[in-house]
């Protein structure tokens, strides 16, 4: 589930390598935690065919093109008028299970490659997710996913662990009021992700949709490159009051707080550790213009959320406290005639992080190649990310798309995690004082990410999409060429996902 | 204000649960909910508020004739109309409709001012037109407007054509022509389409939005 800004992982990873920056036992502690929650959070949810048996409608109905979880105009008044659509069902469950192939381009610029690229060219069942939901009331619908990661973990020797826990939930409330010349849906939503209530698919919460292996030869897959999110993660509780007027314009409004109480089974599952701990409400506004003609379909909108989220959950400690204020404005456009149905995307993101006092203005470990000293910590960054999705589907049956990804941002010292011995004046994993980082190692301090991603898949029916992806990277941690310090181009991470992903 | 918090959802999902009105149900299979509250609620989504639809993709129902209406509704309860768009989105909604329900969405749609004239065709639609009003008796294809209407305005159980949107058009002809059975309600027209060309089927689609 969205838990970051530059998509679920990453973002995560990123505050990995930053915490494990500084050395200190807490630091150390807080990068598992957040390694952890990489590994818990990172499954996106998708469609569930509760809703189908319910409404007795195919998948493509709610979905364009069959395409889960895109939503067509009518999935979006599905979802918005809280899945009260159709009739109760007596079992309101389904399932759904990912099965992938990961494959680096290469593998070799690495100490250990089975540790870097785990499961590569190797078939592995990446998730699985129970769901629950649909109709209760008239008013009242829901959508909860409950997912297992049969990689959430790794003990020393290498083996792995599996584990389960909440992901995306949403509880609604809904009505809809039709007068003279207007036509008004108002809603309440419970949900533990910011955006996960929102109908249109360039929300954080869903635009990027195929769940990704925990497995490190899945690290630079699509899923795992830049995507929208917030500096909150999942797991976290929100109160969102929405309406829609018209079918034109979608207003959006509440507050996110750490998850406790009535609400802790939307954090079921998750060690404590694990999860994101705010300091009071973070505010949560969404504004979208929509309109219809033809057979198109248009969405102009933006966000805008702060937040305070604690460096580890475990301590309420406000000198530790990470500042942050993301805003966003995204466009989607649909062209739906059957069979065709063509979709475009774009998202613009920018996030301002400030850090806390401990972390600001920070003499780095490292020092530069002629072993002078690198400039101190930076108090706060902003990143700025672009990302783009044309996508076609034909019959509900074939399919391909095409993206982009372009992250950007400041450079900071504190986010350098390869850099240069001030002992030994040489780029070494193995310093005592300056360990430098291959594979995911930023020699430059630079979050600069592009690439593309190009997509073919096929659903033989509604129920089964297989597909492969391949993304292509032009820089990835702030470089084209040696971004880690230990050689290791851009390039060399190019991946590609071939996955099966069927649900009942 | 935590366990404000942690209760102000419970008590509104709750407390305004329990004040659901039939008349704004969106409950298929409730023999209660009146047919307008399923027209508003429910058929909109695709339909449009008072049956116009704002999607190529979804026919107008505004001002269709009710008999045409309730067949097409009963074919589709019984999923015997089973063209892609029909089994897709239609038999679902239908599968628990009443005889009561179908009669009075068939009635509210028949009520409702139809749609407005789609703005007019790049070029002048006269073969459109004239096979519309004419047909083409040389072929074998008769005049549109002999079973639907002179303006295209429906008659009982034949569809009022008159604004439908040239995207909905061009693929139900297409599914009159190429699959006859999955429209059995549709059988007179299968005939008529099969002698339709592919231009023929252009030039009533741009005609007809307009007419």
């Amino acid at each position: 589930m969205g838990a970051g800004f530059d998509g679920d992982v990453p973002m995560l990873e990123f505050l990995a390598r930053m915490m494990v920056r500084r050395k200190s036992a807490r630091g150390r502690r807080a990068a598992l935690v957040v390694a952890v929650a990489a590994a818990t959070q990172a499954l996106p949810a998708a469609a569930i065919p509760v809703f189908n048996r319910q409404t007795g409608q195919n998948c493509q109905a709610c979905h364009a093109g069959g395409q889960y979880p895109e939503l067509t105009p009518y999935g979006r008044m599905f979802k918005l008028t809280g899945y009260t659509i159709g009739r109760r069902t007596d079992v309101p469950l389904a399932m759904m299970a990912l099965a992938s192939v990961s494959s680096v381009r290469n593998t070799s610029k690495s100490d250990d490659p089975s540790a870097d690229f785990s499961k590569n060219d190797r078939v592995v069942l990446a998730s699985a997710s129970l769901f629950a939901g649909g109709r209760i009331t008239d008013n009242l619908g829901a959508f909860l996913q409950y997912t297992y990661d049969p990689y959430a973990s790794q003990d020393a020797s290498g083996k792995y662990h599996g584990h389960a826990a909440a992901d995306n939930m949403d509880i609604r409330y809904a009505d809809r009021f039709v007068g003279t010349g207007h036509d008004l849906v108002f809603g309440v939503s419970a949900n533990n992700n910011p955006s996960v209530a929102d109908p249109w698919n360039t929300a954080a919460a869903w635009m990027q949709y195929v769940p990704v292996p925990s497995p490190s030869s899945s690290q630079f897959i699509d899923g795992a490159t830049p995507y929208p999110g917030y500096g909150v993660g999942g797991n976290t509780s929100g109160l969102t009051a929405y309406a829609f007027l018209d079918e034109h314009l979608y207003l959006e409004a509440g507050a996110y707080r750490s998850t406790r109480g009535v609400l802790a089974f939307m954090k079921l599952g998750q060690p404590t550790s694990g999860l994101t701990r705010l300091q009071g409400n973070a505010p949560y506004l969404r504004a979208a213009w929509n309109v219809a003609w033809g057979a198109s379909t248009l969405m102009i909108g933006g966000s805008t959320m702060r937040s305070r989220v604690y460096d580890d959950p475990s301590v309420a400690d406000p000198a530790t406290l990470h500042r942050f204020r993301d805003s966003s404005v995204d466009a989607q456009y649909q062209w739906l005639l059957d069979p065709h149905a063509l979709t475009l995307q774009a998202v613009a993101t920018r996030q301002q992080h400030r850090y806390p006092d401990s972390l600001a203005g920070q003499a780095p470990a490292f020092v530069d190649a002629q072993g002078n000293p690198l400039p101190p910590s930076s108090p706060s960054d902003v990143l700025r990310l672009l990302r783009a999705k044309a996508s076609y589907t034909w019959r509900a049956t074939y399919g391909a798309g095409i993206s982009y990804f372009d992250l950007s941002g400041t450079t900071n010292t504190l986010n350098q995690s390869s850099g240069y011995d001030p002992l030994t004046g040489t780029i070494t994993a193995t310093s005592a004082a300056a360990p430098s980082t291959r594979v995911n190692g930023n020699l430059t301090g630079n979050p600069r990410t592009t690439g593309e991603t190009l997509e073919a898949y096929w659903l033989p029916w509604q129920n089964l999409r297989v597909g492969a992806q391949y993304t292509f990277y032009q820089r990835y941690n702030g470089s084209a060429r040696n971004y880690d310090g230990f050689g290791r181009n851009a390039s060399d991470n190019d991946s590609l996902f071939v996955y099966a992903w069927f649900a009942y | 204000m935590k366990p404000l918090f942690s209760i102000a959802w419970l008590a509104c999902a709750v407390l305004l649960s329990g004040c659901a009105d039939p008349s704004r149900s969106r409950a298929l299979g409730d023999p209660k909910v009146p047919g307008q509250a399923l027209a508003e609620q429910v058929c909109s989504n695709c339909h449009g508020q008072r049956g116009v639809s704002s999607s190529e993709n979804f026919p107008h129902l505004a001002a269709q004739p009710a008999d045409y209406v309730d067949a097409q509704l009963r074919s589709l309860r019984g999923k015997h109309r089973r063209d892609p768009a029909g089994s897709v989105y239609m038999w679902g909604i239908a599968r628990d409709l009443t005889d009561s329900q179908i009669a009075q969405l068939a009635a509210y749609y028949a009520a409702q001012p139809a749609a407005a004239a789609g703005p007019a065709a790049p070029a002048e639609p006269r073969a459109g037109r004239q096979l519309f009003t004419e047909g083409a008796a040389e072929r074998g294809i008769p005049a549109c407007a002999s079973c639907h209407g002179d303006k295209g305005q429906g008659n009982g159980g034949f569809p009022r054509l008159a604004h439908q949107q040239r995207g909905y058009l061009l693929r139900q002809l297409a599914v009159l022509r190429t699959s006859p059975d999955s429209r059995p309600m549709g059988s007179i027209m299968n005939t008529v389409a099969h002698q339709l060309s592919d231009d023929d089927m252009r030039a009533l689609a741009d005609y007809i939005p307009t007419m």
